[in-house]
């Protein structure tokens, strides 16, 4: 009899979405889906408002990456007021970069510790009630008490440039409105109330030596699970080392061929399109010079890893290139490496920090710079969760005539189908009977993308996911949904 | 973990909500009434919603009470119940009960804060910056007793005056 499977919703990621799984007949896998049902709506209601709202307003659709926002906002609407990134002030472009640099790092520790850590410590076979944080707290309090702190560490850096931890302000166009005090940076270096950024290095260098280890031990799975060739899209710096807030897009194929090469950000609409689904409000950005059917990539930790050169600073360097020597650096295509990738991007982050905080611009009261207005602004940077793209059009009175946001999770929706697709015909397909840790490892592989569903879709209130199993007469045979 | 000076008063008042939607506001809204009245001398943290490390805020805290609207329509607008340390996990990383944050406060930190709940009912949830006639009155009421007569009976060293002038009362530190 045919089949169809829900997941619904699909947990520990942000925001909600909804897995259907279509079997035929002979129960093997004959349709996947990860449909995003959400209604989307910024891109249309930020139009007829003044441009320098941009940046407060189109924040309020996340509330775990509200900064990537803001700041890919920022740098469309600086354009607006004539200033590149390269105008900004040395203390615009260092405090936005330090916001930056906080956010991705508290952005990784939450994925890792509070949502992907059940998933390597208890294995998808565990029972649902340890596959969460408090499970990961009482079984390893060292891991969960680092998590919090170093999650904590850069809402904290957060909080003491934008006002708070979660929809602060600090951009405006042209630069920032707020100076860094030196108490505001001592209170990251002396250790006395929080624990220091080098400590925050150390325990980097911790975690991603826990990850090498889980790796020695549970190599197979991390490197067969969810493994799919793609493409990879990420930022470059002009010497081709890992950028995150400013730089060039590069794109290679699953072999490792250039097929965007490092091109302005602002000429983003040559290169790319985006497409629609029925079953989906996210839509599917490619390459159009390759086409829709092998033009998407993977973005996020995982192909920033793949598509730089190196990473400019020393110890997340290392770390990388024992990373890449383990598919003899060749591109990785393997979705559990996300991990990994992600923590290395941690330590990277610990680092950047840690050199901004000793940078003597960042206590610099040059803050704004103006230019010569332009009709058109585009933002684009690397979120935690990979490339985000915000382009705003205004008209001659400074109102918002159209918006486009290309949400990193957006271009990783491919992927998603891919890894499920993957899951659905390695875990489920002919085996019979569908149980509990079969519909877990689809969402293992999802969770691995470390998706914001709110953000891809730019919905509003509550979003709730799930996981649907249906025959081949199209009926509702079997679904989950946890809420 | 630094055990931090920062938080002399030992308690700690949590206003969760979103004032953008509606009476979703009241943890909020009971929060600026009291940053109205006591000034610095309580400490107030605002949340959309309460998330794993809040376990670490709370854990520098003995006493801490959750403030929340309620779609519940409680019998006098509002109830206080005392909060116990609880495994009850919820599946989003950034949507946890007030038991769960004290049960990792516990488990993680070694701190079992006395812990309180308010809930104050509300009716509309839709999308605005005003809270409605309703919930504006539950608000008053929860208000009063929180300020006249809870507060005091758990943190001893606050004290309410001016009784019988509610909106011009002040707040010392004993």
């Amino acid at each position: 009899m045919n089949k169809k499977i829900t997941i619904d919703p699909v947990t520990r990621v942000e925001g909600h979405g909804r897995v259907t799984i279509h079997l035929d007949e002979y129960g093997q896998v004959k349709d996947t889906f990860f449909h995003i049902v959400e209604f989307r709506g910024f891109e249309r209601f930020i139009q007829g408002h003044p441009y320098w709202e941009a940046p407060v307003l189109v924040q309020r659709l996340c509330g775990i990456c509200p900064v990537s926002h803001h700041l890919a906002a920022a740098k469309a609407i600086d354009q607006l007021v004539g200033i590149d990134p390269k105008d900004l002030s040395p203390a615009a472009y260092k405090l936005r970069r330090l916001l930056h640099f906080g956010q991705i790092f508290q952005s990784h520790a939450l994925h890792f510790f509070y949502l992907a850590s059940p998933d390597l410590l208890f294995g998808a076979d565990a029972p649902v009630e340890k596959r969460n944080v408090v499970a990961v707290a009482m079984e390893n309090r060292e891991l969960a008490t680092k998590g919090i702190l170093m999650r904590k560490f850069g809402q904290e850096i957060i909080k003491a440039i934008a006002g708070k931890r979660i929809h602060g302000i600090v951009a405006v166009p042209g630069g920032v409105y707020k100076t860094f005090s030196k108490e505001e940076r001592d209170y990251f270096l002396d250790g006395k109330n929080i624990e220091s950024v080098d400590t925050m290095i150390e325990w980097s260098q911790t975690i991603v030596q826990f990850i090498k280890d889980y790796h020695e031990q549970h190599r197979k799975f991390l490197d067969e699970f969810a493994q799919f060739p793609s493409g990879h899209l990420g930022m470059v710096n002009e010497e081709g080392g890992l950028e995150m807030y400013d730089g060039k897009l590069r794109a290679i194929d699953s072999e490792g061929v250039v097929t965007l090469n490092d091109i302005a950000t602002d000429d983003y609409e040559k290169y790319f399109s985006e497409a629609v689904a029925q079953w989906s409000y996210m839509k599917f950005p490619y390459l159009k010079e390759v086409g829709r059917e092998n033009g998407w990539n993977r973005v996020g930790p995982l192909a920033r890893m793949n598509i730089c050169d190196f990473i400019p600073t020393p110890l997340a360097d290392k770390a990388r290139q024992e990373f890449i020597a383990f598919t003899g650096k060749k591109v990785n295509n393997s979705t559990m490496y996300s991990h990994w990738a992600r923590l290395i991007e941690i330590l990277h982050c610990a680092e950047v920090i840690k050199e901004l905080l000793y940078d003597p611009d960042i206590l610099s009261d040059d803050l704004v710079r103006t230019g010569t207005p332009r009709l058109k602004g585009i933002g684009i940077i690397e979120a935690p969760r990979g490339t985000l793209t915000h382009h705003y059009e205004i008209d001659d009175k400074g109102m918002i005539i159209s918006c486009n946001l290309i949400v990193s999770t957006t271009h990783n929706n491919d992927a998603m189908n891919q890894a499920v697709r993957w899951v659905a015909n390695n875990v489920i397909s002919r085996k019979g009977t569908i149980t509990d840790s079969m519909l877990n490892q689809v969402e293992v592989a999802i969770r691995a993308y470390d998706p914001c569903l709110s953000c891809a879709t730019q919905a509003l209130g509550k979003m709730p996911l799930k996981a649907e199993l249906y025959n081949h007469n199209g009926q509702l045979i079997d679904e989950r949904f946890r809420n | 973990m630094k055990d931090s000076e920062i938080n002399t008063g030992k308690l700690l008042l949590v206003g969760i909500g979103n004032n953008g939607r509606g009476d979703d506001g009241l943890g909020w809204k009971f929060l600026d009434h009291f940053r109205e009245l006591t000034g610095d001398q309580i400490e107030l943290e605002y949340r959309y919603q309460l998330q794993v490390e809040d376990a670490e805020l709370i854990s520098h805290y003995e006493t801490v009470v959750f403030i929340d609207a309620s779609h519940q329509q409680l019998q006098e607008g509002f109830e206080v119940r005392q909060c116990e340390a609880g495994n009850h996990y919820y599946f989003s990383s950034h949507l946890q009960s007030p038991e769960a944050i004290l049960y990792l406060a516990q488990v993680i930190f070694n701190k079992s804060p006395k812990a309180y709940t308010l809930a104050i009912s509300g009716v509309n949830w839709e999308l605005t910056t005003s809270i409605s006639e309703t919930a504006a009155s539950n608000l008053h009421c929860a208000m009063i007793f929180f300020e006249h007569a809870f507060l005091p009976a758990i943190v001893p060293f606050f004290k309410a005056h001016n009784m019988g002038n509610k909106s011009k009362s002040k707040w010392i530190v004993s």
